[in-house]
């Protein structure tokens, strides 16, 4: 018998070998890798590296009754104020080539535009009592993405490009600037409308739609105004009617393709209220015939205006 | 002499055994460590997944009632996400009918069968042109199909029968002549209007009072069309300065 042989029955007893230091070594030095790998910033908090700066915190986008009211008032003042860029440049009271019966709008205009200005102070009447602050401007999206492109296509045509021609004027501002009455009128309607699902108030929901009622028999008026007799879309002598007064004519042989055709409104576009964009084409061709053509929408989120924003 | 001591038999797998278990403990012992230091760091990362909607939700129920991510208020003094709180302003209107609210639909139902059977008087008249017929049948059609998508949102409650007061009051108006029939037509979408109007500022469930809304607008223009027809020039006619006078409360 030797110390060896006391040493090996020691060994395989407890289990604990050079091998076995040698794993755990291994294990424990893999386990340090592996926490060392990890996340260790707070959570939701991506690492930094480096000194750069910190990252922006952009303003709530905060969406509530007073939001939405106060988004209407201001859709009301840029109608209003689109009303009075039209009533100015007295393009109503020029008689159209498109629509020889229209006759002068001036005074219906003015009278829907005194609507548009008492819509104005009723939304923000609702809008302060709901906890915001009136909104006493034109609503910036729909000035700058639809109103204003208008105004600057029928008035002044667009300068040519690399790879387009210059547009010209309208060849009708008249005609343009009725049928965008039209669409405004339209447009009013279905924010209105659309408002009703949103709003948390009962109360407010019936002062809006008291709006939209206004706007859409205004709507209506407009219509009828530029196409007499045009009620109900789809059926009867409307559709014929609708198909004949149009602005398209018959390019001759040699001659620029003629313009794209300006659909008529009618009184009534479909059997239930509308939320759909209502389009408005207009303006000059292009070299291809093109005309401008737009959406009118109703409010949405970028267009809200958010109590970060300011008439200022 | 060395003596190289072999174990035999029972005794040899039993060293054997005790070997292994040793070997397996180790790594046991090893591994479980691991995941024991491992242990704070993830559960760290799932409290702080978890806790976002957490936070979101803190301040109340839901959105402006469109069903986006938008209505959510942050209070002020905010400097970053993790300690953003997320506060809803706007209480949201529950989407279907309140039972109040059905007694108020199933009203509004009862004025459009009634509209449609109206309609239906004034279509026997005698002397209509065809555009008139034309549209008095749209309008006809509408009022159907205003009562059907109540009668679908109502389900079981829908009445799907005529207010018999309100047609009896008007069926006379309805049966005379061509120009009586659309002034009174006029009326009747204007009481309508102011009808929906009513039900519209009492309804609570956003279902209904989109579908009301929907055909208070379309309603308002038949007005204007009507009007048109009967050859009313005068704005104030053409735009209803008057509306006439709601029936909710008296039928």
């Amino acid at each position: 018998m030797t110390n060896e042989l006391d040493l090996h029955t020691d060994s395989s007893t407890h289990g604990i070998d050079r091998r076995g230091l040698f794993r755990l070594g291994g294990l424990t030095a893999a386990t340090l890798a592996i926490a060392a790998c990890s996340d260790n910033t707070e959570a939701g908090v991506v690492g930094r590296v480096g000194e750069g700066g910190t990252t922006p915190v952009l303003e709530d986008p905060i969406v509530n009754d007073g939001v939405l009211l106060r988004t209407m008032a201001g859709v009301s003042t840029s109608i209003v104020n689109a009303y009075q860029h039209i009533l100015d440049g007295g393009f109503l009271a020029v008689a159209s080539e498109t629509l020889p019966d229209l006759g002068d709008q001036t005074e219906l205009v003015t009278l829907l535009q005194a609507h548009h200005t008492a819509a104005a102070e009723t939304f923000n009447a609702l809008a302060v009592e709901a906890g915001a602050e009136a909104w006493t401007c034109g609503n910036t999206r729909l000035d700058s993405a639809t109103i204003e492109p208008i105004f600057e296509r029928v008035e002044n045509g667009a300068p040519a490009t690399d790879n387009a021609k210059a547009i010209g004027p309208s060849d009708d501002p008249t005609r343009d600037y009725i049928n965008l009455v039209y669409c405004l009128e339209s447009m009013s309607a279905s924010s209105c409308q659309a408002m009703v699902p949103v709003l948390s108030e009962p109360a407010q929901r019936f002062t809006v739609m008291q709006i939209g009622v206004r706007s859409a028999r205004q709507a209506s008026l407009v219509s009828l105004r530029i196409f007499p007799g045009g009620y109900v879309a789809g059926v009867g002598a409307s559709t014929a009617d609708a198909d004949a007064a149009t602005t398209t004519t018959a390019a001759a042989e040699g001659a620029p393709p003629a313009a794209t055709a300006i659909p008529l409104p009618v009184a009534v576009p479909a059997r239930y209220g509308l939320l759909s964009p209502t389009t408005f084409i207009g303006g000059a061709g292009d070299e291809n015939g093109v005309r401008l053509k737009l959406n009118f929408e109703t409010p949405s989120l970028n267009s809200l205006a958010y109590p970060f924003y300011s008439c200022d | 002499m060395e003596i190289e001591v072999t174990d035999s038999g029972a005794d040899a797998a039993m060293s054997e055994g005790q070997s292994r278990l040793g070997r397996r403990a180790a790594m046991g012992v090893g591994l479980g460590g691991a995941a024991i230091s491992l242990l704070p760091l993830l559960s760290g990362r799932a409290a702080a997944s978890a806790s976002a909607p957490v936070d979101s939700s803190a301040g109340g129920s839901g959105s402006g009632g469109n069903g986006d991510s938008g209505p959510t208020d942050t209070a002020p003094g905010d400097s970053g996400p993790t300690t953003t709180v997320l506060v809803t302003t706007t209480t949201v209107a529950p989407q279907r009918p309140t039972p109040e609210d059905i007694t108020l639909l199933s009203f509004a139902q009862q004025v459009e069968a009634t509209a449609v059977a109206l309609y239906n008087e004034a279509l026997k008249v005698v002397g209509w042109t065809d555009e008139q017929a034309v549209v008095i049948t749209f309008i006809r059609d509408a009022h159907l199909a205003y009562a059907q998508s109540l009668s679908g949102l109502l389900g079981r409650d829908a009445p799907n029968s005529i207010s018999q007061e309100v047609f009896d009051a008007n069926q006379a108006a309805f049966s005379g002549s061509v120009d009586e029939v659309l002034a009174s037509a006029a009326a009747l979408e204007s009481t309508a209007v102011a009808t929906h109007g009513d039900v519209i500022a009492k309804l609570v469930g956003t279902d209904g009072g989109s579908l009301i809304a929907s055909i208070q607008i379309n309603e308002a223009r038949y007005c204007t069309v009507l009007a048109d027809i009967a050859g009313e020039t005068d704005p104030t006619v053409l735009l209803v300065d008057e509306e006439a006078a709601s029936l909710v409360g008296e039928g």
